[in-house]
């Protein structure tokens, strides 16, 4: 029993962060149709942040964790002022293929001035311990991760329910145009999607330097992959989906590591990506995607 | 659109089938092929023998590029696993036709008898595209229902599911180490016959019906569908063959340098032939050579300051990534500035013809 409650566990963190990354995803896809392929590198920024602050001295965790959020949260703005503006009006594979190209840049750029070798940050070290609750032995990184991601969602939610810029972007995720005629800056919305695609990305980010302790280019690269496995699972640029489909995510890939033998565990991640491929062969448009009428979002 | 497409038209609808329509793309393929004949001339030739190595695997990268081309070229939609083909293609061929002896040392446990199988080099190539053929059938099967953004995605998840096998599988595949005793039978001549010939199929490809319609659907999805057009079957069809021209690449890959392993045929790759492809213009064969050949020669000098080089007396430190920086760059710069890449949606011989045309004017 105590073996099942801890993988429950494993699988609604590892869920967890697959959402907030999925999620960052989705905001911005939802809006202008940007396949953020850069989103690894925003989560990278944060990273390489926390790495030099603690390079120059910073020991505070609370202060490297908001230094994480800022980071990427600016990191992301800045990706959009400088490479994605120029193709917002682009058609889709343009844009895909710009943060493909950004992703590349950023990814070496760390390589080229930092190191290409795995870089040891051990600030945040002490979000990972062992909680003791009666006879359960937690890890508190994971009850963290659950309980940060849920609380997260929970803001973008009522944000996005709630505020005139909230309204404005789900209005955009419609209709842009529209949107523009009554008065809404473009610049600010979109600003305001990836401030928040990169804040989301810069908690993720809080998280996985907790849990390795080290930082390298690739960082988050692998992981992005994975959050738009999950977009696509859930049905792309929908929010829900994406939340849904990075839960389901890691569900499977725990569910994998339970199930195959020790001498097969190097197959988790291709079979993982066999079983959501199956799954879209039976719903190509995703879970909780909507059949999109052909030529729904051609302008 | 260029004027030579438009009067082509009306005679294209009462002869589909047209064989001056045929001769006349088949000509065009040729004129695209002629410069990189003229360049494996040129480093026949006269180049010293380091740079054969470096030329046969530029050469891979075209016949890569142009397979991706046929593909992304004509559907529109980011593929972003091609590689996955080139190192089925390669290892393919690695399995079947690497000498029993060799393969005593490195595969001895391989499953279904493998390890005692040697094949001649031909029909391992052939029954290594057979099976490339195979998972572009499966997985072209999966990725023409989905709509382009969905689809590049599960582009990739192919790429990563096959990396995974050739790293996990060790018995078969070695794994991470490098597979090594495969006959070398490919020299620079029998390379050069295939660019020219991917090249013309590539051609043919995009002016054949088939080409045509696949390119006004991915234009005008709704107005192809009322035309009755089957976008889904056209993209299978396009991937199918870009996937084995890709294969291709990876049986001559693996044919001259001997010996490979799976990081070969992983992002590295990847960034490299997108690059080259959207540099060169995605939407012509003629962009996909001219992006090789300005990208090949443009990298080789970026590698060379790269591992550190001594520049008036002052010797720079070792620059690693500088070359990815490169890439990425080029990818952002091009999409931002000239999204048709350099050739635009001009094919050579088509801007020739406008060029003489304007002279005799």
């Amino acid at each position: 029993m105590d073996y099942a409650l801890q993988q429950l566990l494993n699988a609604l963190a590892f869920g967890a962060e697959y959402s907030l990354v999925a999620l960052g995803l989705a905001v911005v896809f939802s809006i202008m149709g940007l396949v953020n392929f850069a989103h690894g590198e925003i989560i990278g920024v944060s990273a390489y942040s926390v790495f030099l602050a603690a390079a120059l001295g910073l020991t505070s965790p609370i202060v490297a964790v908001l230094l994480a959020v800022a980071a990427a949260a600016l990191a992301a703005v800045t990706f959009e002022r400088v490479a994605f503006r120029p193709v917002r009006y682009a058609p889709t594979t343009t844009g895909l293929l710009t943060a493909f190209g950004v992703s590349i840049v950023v990814q070496n750029l760390f390589m080229l001035l930092i190191s290409p070798k795995p870089q040891s940050v051990s600030i945040l070290n002490g979000l990972n311990q062992m909680w003791f609750f009666g006879p359960f032995a937690v890890s508190s990184l994971q009850v963290m991760e659950l309980v940060v991601s849920g609380l997260t969602i929970l803001a973008l939610v009522l944000f996005l329910s709630r505020s005139t810029l909230g309204l404005a972007i789900r209005a955009a995720s419609r209709d842009f145009a529209t949107v523009r005629l009554m008065g809404i800056r473009a610049n600010r919305v979109i600003a305001t999607a990836f401030a928040i695609s990169g804040a989301l990305a810069g908690i993720a980010a809080v998280f996985i330097l907790a849990r390795r302790g080290s930082v390298s280019p690739d960082l988050g690269f692998g992981l992005v992959l994975k959050a738009f496995v999950a977009c696509v699972l859930g049905g792309f640029g929908s929010l829900a989906g994406a939340a849904a489909g990075g839960m389901l995510l890691g569900f499977i890939e725990v569910g994998l590591l339970v199930a195959l033998p020790q001498e097969y565990g190097g197959f988790k991640d291709a079979l993982t990506y066999v079983i959501i491929v199956a799954l879209l062969v039976y719903r190509p448009e995703g879970l909780l995607g909507q059949r999109v009428e052909l030529g729904d979002k051609e302008i | 659109m260029s004027e030579s497409a438009v009067a082509a038209r009306p005679s294209d609808a009462v002869t589909p089938a047209g064989n001056g329509k045929f001769r006349r793309s088949l000509f065009g393929g040729l004129v695209t092929a002629l410069p990189v004949v003229l360049i494996g001339l040129a480093i026949l030739g006269f180049a010293p023998a380091y740079y054969m190595h470096l030329a046969l695997a530029a050469f891979v990268n075209l016949i890569i590029v142009v397979g991706l081309q046929i593909f992304m070229g004509n559907s529109n939609i980011a593929n972003l696993g091609h590689s996955a083909f080139v190192g089925v293609g390669a290892y393919g061929v690695a399995v079947l036709s690497t000498p029993l002896a060799m393969k005593k040392l490195s595969i001895p446990n391989a499953p279904f008898g493998l390890a005692f199988v040697e094949l001649n080099p031909l029909a391992a190539a052939v029954l290594a595209l057979l099976v490339v053929a195979v998972l572009a059938a499966i997985s072209g099967k999966i990725i023409s229902r989905l709509s382009g953004v969905a689809a590049t995605i599960v582009s990739l998840a192919l790429l990563i599911i096959v990396h995974s096998v050739f790293l996990n599988w060790t018995d078969l595949f070695k794994g991470n180490q490098a597979f090594f005793g495969i006959p070398k039978v490919i020299n620079l001549p029998a390379m050069l016959v295939a660019s020219v010939a991917v090249i013309v199929i590539a051609r043919l490809f995009k002016d054949s019906r088939w080409g045509l319609q696949l390119r006004a659907s991915a234009q005008s999805p709704q107005a192809a569908a009322a035309f009755g057009i089957d976008a889904k079957r056209l993209r299978l069809v396009a991937w199918v063959l870009s996937a084995l021209i890709c294969g291709l690449a990876g049986v001559l890959f693996a044919y001259f340098a001997g010996t490979i392993s799976p990081k070969l045929f992983y992002f590295q790759q990847i960034f490299i032939t997108l690059a080259m492809l959207i540099l060169g213009g995605m939407a012509t064969v003629t962009g996909a050579v001219t992006g090789v050949i300005v990208l090949s020669i443009g990298l080789e000098f970026i590698r060379s300051i790269e591992s550190g080089v001594t520049i008036a007396g002052v010797q720079l430190p070792q620059l690693l990534g500088l070359s990815g920086v490169a890439l990425g760059v080029v990818i952002v710069l091009c999409m931002a500035f000239r999204p048709g890449g350099i050739s635009g949606r001009l094919e050579l011989d088509e801007q020739l013809s406008r060029l003489f045309r304007r002279d005799a004017r």
